[in-house]
């Protein structure tokens, strides 16, 4: 095992046999001939092992262990010494040297202890990432400590070197642009830009200019050059969300663009490179788009290279809980509210719900019972009647609806006006904006901005 | 008496290349230089710390050659406790010191 030592001796002659017999080994040679040079030197340099000679001119080679240890140096660390007592050995080891050589040594004895050495450290390693990853309740935005999640952050830390594009699928309100971030942030690229573009939410006319840009005068209304979601991720990551919602003229475009890397803004006539790393999301089956004709084939088999899906909620288990917790800490913080938990009877609603519209739903939810509730823990009657249903027993959910029950024929009116009755009220509420209304209301962006656009056309 | 311990100075001839364990003796012979003179000066200046100090070297670079018999002087000379005088210790060490020298040259060739 070829490794990085760093060899603490202050007796040029022992230095010099410790150093030939490591180099014969093919190990990399550092040497401090004192303590504080061989701190400064671990801190800097980070050796897999440290070989400490007892006796040392500043301080002891004990204190120079119980040193790197409070400084969290992780390298092995083997005690030098001629005083072979069972009281140095274990004073040695209690300040985390892994074993001790007594001194005068063979290349042979060396070896065998610093590989042993070597082997456990690496072992302790391998057993803290298994542990941290097994573990794993948080990673990079995401909640949630389930098999199936840490499959997926196992996913997204072994793809993000690469570039290739990465193609993220799973219902509304899974995480698909959390799971595109969170590659970005893991990737060599996370110090250049994370640019992401809804290809749902913005009109056909306007997604060529958002995406590669336009010159100035390019269309009426192009008063200045714009850059576009493409250039602007120059170095870093571009998503493009609901790809699936992209009219089939971009797409040829889009094509082009992944085939190249290069682009040509809206009215302007020279091409530029650029240099992205494309994730790609949609919550709809890709696959069944293309065979419907719907998504081009090519530009399919061009970004669909490393899939990524994410499951639903009601897959994920205790999941649901932890984020629940979560969301719930975030949104009292917030709204400046005491809750601090679930009562039991709430947290086996939350458990029992299928939550259709995955974790955005379950924002909503908990959003609506922070802001119009106080206490220290949710109850149950904070939450929304449907979550309820679900939670009860099933012969009560089976039971069939008595006729009383149902809503007087005079508050029923037609579904596309409710539905158009609903949106605006939403719209009203969050200012015009549609992302948040589409929040409010789990619907996509793109859903709300198609029905504006029909209605315009209606008159 | 020999000067040096067959099993330890032998050891090294044979697990260091001949060019890497000349080096070594010339390291040695080094050491010894320096910290027979830094024995005399601390003996002089009556500078108990450095005078052990410079011993304890001594003794350590003797060990890692197999020069017993030098390492034995020094570990003498860094015993404030033992009855002999610096005086009479300081002689037979140097006197070992070159014997030592001698018997590792004797090995490389």
């Amino acid at each position: 095992m070829k490794a990085r030592i760093l060899l603490v001796e202050d007796t040029p002659t022992q230095a010099e046999i410790a150093m030939a017999m490591l180099r014969a080994d093919g190990h990399e040679i550092r040497h401090a001939e004192t303590a504080g040079a061989a701190l400064a030197l671990a801190m800097e340099w980070k050796p897999d092992a440290i070989l400490v000679d007892l006796m040392l001119p500043d301080f002891s080679g004990i204190e120079l262990m119980r040193r790197l240890k409070a400084a969290q140096v992780a390298a092995a660390m083997i005690m030098l010494t001629a005083h072979g007592s069972v009281k140095t050995a274990v004073e040695a080891m209690q300040e985390g040297a892994s074993d001790f050589v007594l001194k005068p040594y063979s290349a042979a004895r060396l070896r065998v202890t610093l590989d042993n050495a070597l082997e456990k450290r690496e072992l302790r390693q391998q057993l803290d990432v298994a542990q941290s990853q097994l573990g794993r309740g948080r990673f990079h935005g995401f909640v949630g400590a389930s098999p199936l999640m840490q499959a997926i952050y196992r996913t997204i830390e072994s793809v993000a070197a690469s570039r290739a594009t990465v193609f993220v699928t799973g219902e509304s309100g899974t995480g698909k642009e959390l799971a595109a971030e969170a590659l970005h942030r893991v990737s060599p690229r996370a110090e250049k830009p994370f640019v992401a573009l809804n290809c749902g939410a913005i009109p056909r006319d306007l997604l060529e200019s958002e995406l590669f840009g336009h010159v100035k005068g390019a269309f009426t209304g192009a008063t200045d050059n714009r850059l576009g979601a493409a250039r602007a991720a120059d170095g870093g990551t571009l998503f493009l969300d609901e790809i699936g919602e992209m009219p089939a003229e971009m797409q040829v475009k889009l094509l082009r663009f992944v085939q190249t890397g290069e682009v040509t803004p809206l009215g302007g006539t020279r091409s530029e490179k650029v240099d992205v790393r494309l994730v790609c999301a949609t919550h709809r089956d890709i696959l069944s788009e293309v065979q419907a004709g719907r998504f081009r084939e090519d530009l399919y088999y061009r970004i669909y290279v490393v899939p990524i899906e994410l499951p639903p909620l009601r897959l994920r288990g205790e999941d649901v809980v932890l984020v629940s917790r979560h969301l719930l800490g975030l949104y009292a913080s917030e709204e400046g509210k005491a809750f601090s938990d679930f009562d039991a009877q709430a947290e086996a609603a939350i458990r029992a719900y299928p939550w259709p519209g995955n974790v955005r739903q379950l924002q909503n939810v908990l959003r609506n019972a922070v802001v119009l509730h106080d206490g220290a823990l949710v109850t149950r009657e904070m939450l929304p009647v449907p979550l309820l249903h679900e939670a009860a027993p099933a012969t009560a959910r089976a039971a069939p609806q008595r006729p009383g029950t149902e809503a007087p024929a005079s508050r029923i009116e037609p579904l596309a006006v409710a539905e158009k009755r609903l949106i605006l009220q939403a719209l009203e509420h969050t200012g015009q904006d549609v992302p948040r209304a589409a929040a409010l209301l789990e619907i996509n962006p793109s859903t709300i901005y198609r029905k504006l656009t029909a209605w315009k056309q209606a008159g | 008496m020999s000067a040096l311990d067959p099993t330890v100075a032998g050891q090294l001839a044979e697990d260091l290349p001949p060019d890497v364990f000349r080096t070594i003796i010339a390291t040695f012979e080094e050491d010894l230089t320096r910290l027979v003179q830094e024995l005399r000066a601390a003996y002089d200046s009556g500078d108990q710390d450095g005078y052990e100090r410079a011993a304890h070297s001594l003794a350590g670079a003797a060990a890692a050659v197999g020069a017993v018999g030098l390492e034995r002087e020094a570990r003498l000379a860094m015993d404030h406790r033992q009855p002999e005088a610096a005086i009479t210790v300081l002689p037979r060490l140097v006197a070992e010191a070159e014997g030592a020298l001698e018997a590792l040259h004797a090995l490389i060739h």
